[in-house]
């Protein structure tokens, strides 16, 4: 039986975090003091209206950008101790990214997109190719891998982006606003898998969005405006999920 | 490992085809240009790269076989006195005023004055015995087939050099020379061409040594005896390198290869650079979306280097071809064109030393790709 939401170790952890940036001389704030727990097995979204500072966060949380104050502990890891090399080394073995731009080379097939990043784990390349087939076909690509992202669709490169982001199996995976450019059906399959990874692998999956369709599949959104958090709550979904597990648990 | 350098190459072609038409350039350029220049001043040292001899023996200094003087033919008993040596012969070099049967006005020719004898050592390479022998006949002249023209002259015809009547006997081949045409006559008349010869004078003598390697330490031994005369010897090979270098160096030839290789260098790495500069900005989201999954900076740049080399190899590969090509048209027609592999290896060593410094350039671009630039 799963354990209770609460009882779960924060996988992702930021204390106290504050940035600004400086443009033509005037600095301007745009994270206040932003204290977080994410946990992991989760889908949480971090929504909010442009230039809130959700996706600057999102960059803090996953190492990318370093915050002028405050603490970042991602699975036990201070990462504001880490130089560029170690942080990279990190990334590497911990973390996947999805982006909003699907990010796919045009001369590599969807199979050898996966298999890039897989290729600097070290691994045999038979694992490499086995894992991105996998990888591949957990989000449905299994008859299109040898096609390049000029034969796909929007909906289908960000399936290859995602399977490409998840075949290393990391414990932490940051997506920003993978489903924008998308239309309704394709943003609903991102979202089932996004979910399904986080439920089925245990992965922290920390997503920023602000997308209404996402907010009512994720299990906690978190909402910022002005760079401070200003609720933070279990969605609809997962309240009906965590209650109908209580139930089960009575 | 994905071939991401090489997919890439192949899949966007069009991008890369600037760069790899200008390494293809700059290499052939440089092909060409070393290819022509040593093709035509070689032909100032044929007098010893076509002859058999391998010590040559002049007037001290001489910096060219075309600049040589006179010295006391007697030092042929000191070249003969030496066990080693197994032949020795005279060599008379002159400058001549050549009329020929046509209408020609004067030209300048380089009177060679050679041994006709069966096993003569001078133009071994060029002249079969029966043809040396046609030397001969008092003024008899043999004259290279791509200088027929200059000359105004077909086999058999009459001419006059230095005002003496002359007859072309024979023809022959790889002959032709620098600033002038080379005639080959026998040593008898050739001192009738020039009166200003005195019969115990010679330009040079050259000699046929027992083992061929050998013929360093004889030139050593030779060079320090002075008791026929002042006199310089040189091995063929040195004093074909010292006449080559007179004449690339003293004309500014040398200066003149070096200064456009320098602009090859320079134009071909402005574009093969802008190319690369280009092709990586173009994937720089790729780029950087790799290194938010935790692919190295390293391993990055080692991308965009391996693409620079594939770039100079492919470059190269056209430059080499059509190179082959070009050359091969040249030799049909005669142009003096002439390469050692070790120039080729130092031409297409430097057109990849371009695609690399090019490729260096390009890893600049790099910096842009920063991850947290895509969360925007």
């Amino acid at each position: 039986m799963k354990p209770l939401r609460s009882a779960i170790p924060a996988t992702l952890q930021a204390s106290n975090i504050r940035k600004s940036f400086i443009a033509g001389g005037v600095t301007t704030p745009v994270l206040h003091d932003v204290n977080l727990a994410i946990r992991p097995g989760e889908l949480t979204l971090i929504s909010g209206p442009s230039g809130c500072g959700k996706s600057t966060l999102l960059a803090i949380l996953s190492g990318l950008q370093r915050p002028e104050q405050g603490r970042v502990t991602a699975l036990g890891h201070d990462l504001g101790k880490l130089d560029t090399h170690e942080l990279e080394k990190f990334r590497l073995q911990h973390t996947g990214f999805i982006f909003q731009g699907f990010n796919l080379f045009p001369a590599l097939n969807a199979l050898q997109q996966v298999e890039l990043p897989l290729s600097y784990l070290g691994l045999s390349a038979k694992d490499v190719t086995r894992r991105a087939t996998q990888a591949l076909e957990d989000v449905g690509l299994g008859p299109r891998m040898h096609l390049r992202p000029s034969e796909l669709s929007g909906g289908e490169k960000q399936r290859v982006a995602i399977a490409r982001a998840v075949a290393k199996e990391p414990e932490l995976l940051f997506a920003d606003e993978p489903t924008s450019a998308l239309d309704a059906a394709n943003g609903q399959i991102i979202i089932d898998i996004l979910h399904k990874i986080a439920r089925n692998r245990g992965t922290t999956v920390l997503c920023v969005s602000h997308d209404p369709r996402l907010i009512n599949h994720s299990d906690r959104v978190l909402t910022i405006e002005d760079g401070r958090i200003l609720a933070d709550h279990a969605s609809f979904s997962h309240a009906i999920n965590i209650a109908s597990k209580k139930e089960h648990v009575l | 490992m994905v071939a991401l350098a090489r997919q890439t190459l192949l899949y966007e072609w069009r991008r890369f085809l600037p760069a790899i038409i200008a390494v293809g350039f700059a290499g052939l350029l440089q092909l060409l240009q070393v290819g022509l220049v040593t093709g035509i001043f070689s032909s100032a040292s044929v007098y010893i790269t076509r002859s058999a001899a391998d010590v040559w023996v002049g007037f001290p200094g001489t910096q060219s076989v075309n600049l040589g003087r006179t010295i006391d033919a007697g030092v042929e008993m000191r070249l003969r006195m030496d066990p080693d040596i197994t032949r020795v012969e005279q060599f008379q070099w002159l400058d001549a005023d050549w009329r020929g049967a046509r209408d020609t006005g004067g030209v300048s020719v380089f009177v060679s004055g050679i041994e006709t004898g069966p096993r003569g050592l001078m133009f071994q390479q060029l002249l079969s015995t029966p043809l040396r022998a046609l030397l001969n006949e008092p003024g008899a002249v043999i004259v290279d087939r791509a200088d027929l023209v200059t000359l105004g002259v077909n086999l058999g015809d009459v001419a006059t050099i230095n005002g003496r009547r002359v007859h072309v006997v024979g023809i022959t081949g790889g002959l032709r020379a620098l600033g002038g045409v080379n005639v080959l006559t026998a040593l008898s008349t050739a001192r009738l061409l020039d009166t200003a010869i005195v019969s115990d004078r010679t330009t040079y003598l050259v000699a046929k040594v027992r083992d061929p390697a050998q013929a360093d330490a004889v030139a050593g031994r030779l060079e320090g005896a002075t008791a026929f005369g002042s006199y310089a010897v040189w091995t063929a090979e040195q004093f074909a390198h010292r006449s080559q270098m007179y004449w690339i160096f003293d004309t500014g030839a040398g200066a003149g290869v070096l200064f456009m290789a320098a602009i090859v260098f320079l134009v071909g790495a402005v574009i093969t650079s802008q190319t690369l500069v280009a092709a990586v900005a173009g994937s720089i989201r790729e780029y950087a979306t790799l290194n938010a999954l935790g692919v190295g900076v390293n391993a990055l740049r080692k991308v965009v280097m391996e693409q620079a080399f594939w770039v100079g190899a492919i470059g190269l590969l056209g430059s080499s071809i059509l190179a082959c090509g070009l050359f091969a048209i040249a030799w049909h027609f005669n142009v003096p064109v002439e390469i050692s592999p070790a120039a080729v290896g130092a031409c297409l060593l430097l057109s990849m030393i371009l695609a690399l410094v090019s490729g260096l350039a390009a890893i600049r671009t790099l910096r842009q790709a920063d991850p947290a630039s895509l969360l925007r």
